[in-house]
């Protein structure tokens, strides 16, 4: 399966989300990952699983713990590749309308 | 005869410090920061009606042509890019007075809809908000042209 698909796939349900949300304030160990979900811990295992697989999520030891961190980049990935002109004429009009705004600024001095 | 294809369409808006000749004027002038022929590596640019542009930025080539041109209220043209896998899109932009500023819209419509794009759709309102909540830049997505055109890349 391709990645988008693994992506796709590991932010369809919402513990997986909440999981996401909760790495993106730093990395975890696995209890703590666990700790808010009212979910058998084998439950927890198998949604790190898909989102490790998706790549929005690495593990790491250190010393005798292993440490959670969430990845973002197959978000801007997947995001870039299909929204692609959202970006561009945002960051053009960024860029006309700050034009616009240091000329003002200059006739006013 | 239309075609039934499915489309993508995406709106922008910005307001703008100045009146809209400017503002208009502005759009077409390729020595004006923002406009699409500003950040090209190469251009042709005939603003009238049938009038063709193509600009080109990192190998990537772009076309189209003019369909309304109306100063200082509107510009429509075409747009065709390998991002549209080929099929032309249009771009419609339209300049609206406010007090002693213009209300700019940009819509960018037809964009072709194919398989990944549909199975983007599911996840698509998650994303937004996955990115206003971990990046902390709005809706925005920051763009990198590199990762949106990988065959650009030395």
């Amino acid at each position: 399966m391709d990645q988008l698909s693994d992506v796709l796939i590991a932010i369809s349900h919402p513990t997986r989300r909440a999981i996401i949300g909760q790495l993106a304030n730093g990395p975890a160990r696995f209890l703590d990952v666990a700790k808010p979900f009212d979910t058998a811990l084998n439950a927890v295992t198998k949604h790190l699983k898909l989102l490790e697989r998706a790549g929005l999520i690495e593990r790491r030891k250190q010393g005798r713990e292993v440490y959670i961190s969430f990845r973002g980049e197959p978000l801007r990935e997947v995001a870039g590749w299909v929204h692609e002109y959202e970006g561009f004429w945002n960051e053009r009009l960024d860029q006309f309308a700050e034009y616009f705004k240091d000329k003002k600024k200059k006739e006013k001095k | 005869m239309k075609n039934s294809k499915k489309t993508l369409e995406l709106k922008f808006e910005r307001t703008i410090p100045a009146l809209p000749n400017e503002v208009y004027d502005a759009w077409l002038n390729p020595k004006i920061p923002g406009n699409p022929w500003n950040a090209a590596e190469k251009f042709i640019l005939d603003p009238k009606v049938d009038g063709l542009f193509y600009w080109a930025l990192k190998g990537t080539s772009h076309y189209g042509r003019f369909t309304e041109i109306e100063r200082p209220g509107r510009i429509q043209h075409t747009w065709v890019s390998p991002n549209t896998l080929g099929e032309e899109s249009i771009v419609t932009l339209t300049f609206k007075q406010q007090g002693e500023e213009t209300f700019l819209a940009l819509v960018h419509s037809d964009l072709p809809d194919h398989e990944l794009a549909r199975a983007h759709e599911k996840g698509w309102n998650y994303f937004l908000e996955m990115f206003r909540e971990q990046f902390g830049n709005g809706s925005r997505i920051e763009y990198r042209w590199d990762d949106a055109h990988p065959s650009a890349k030395t």
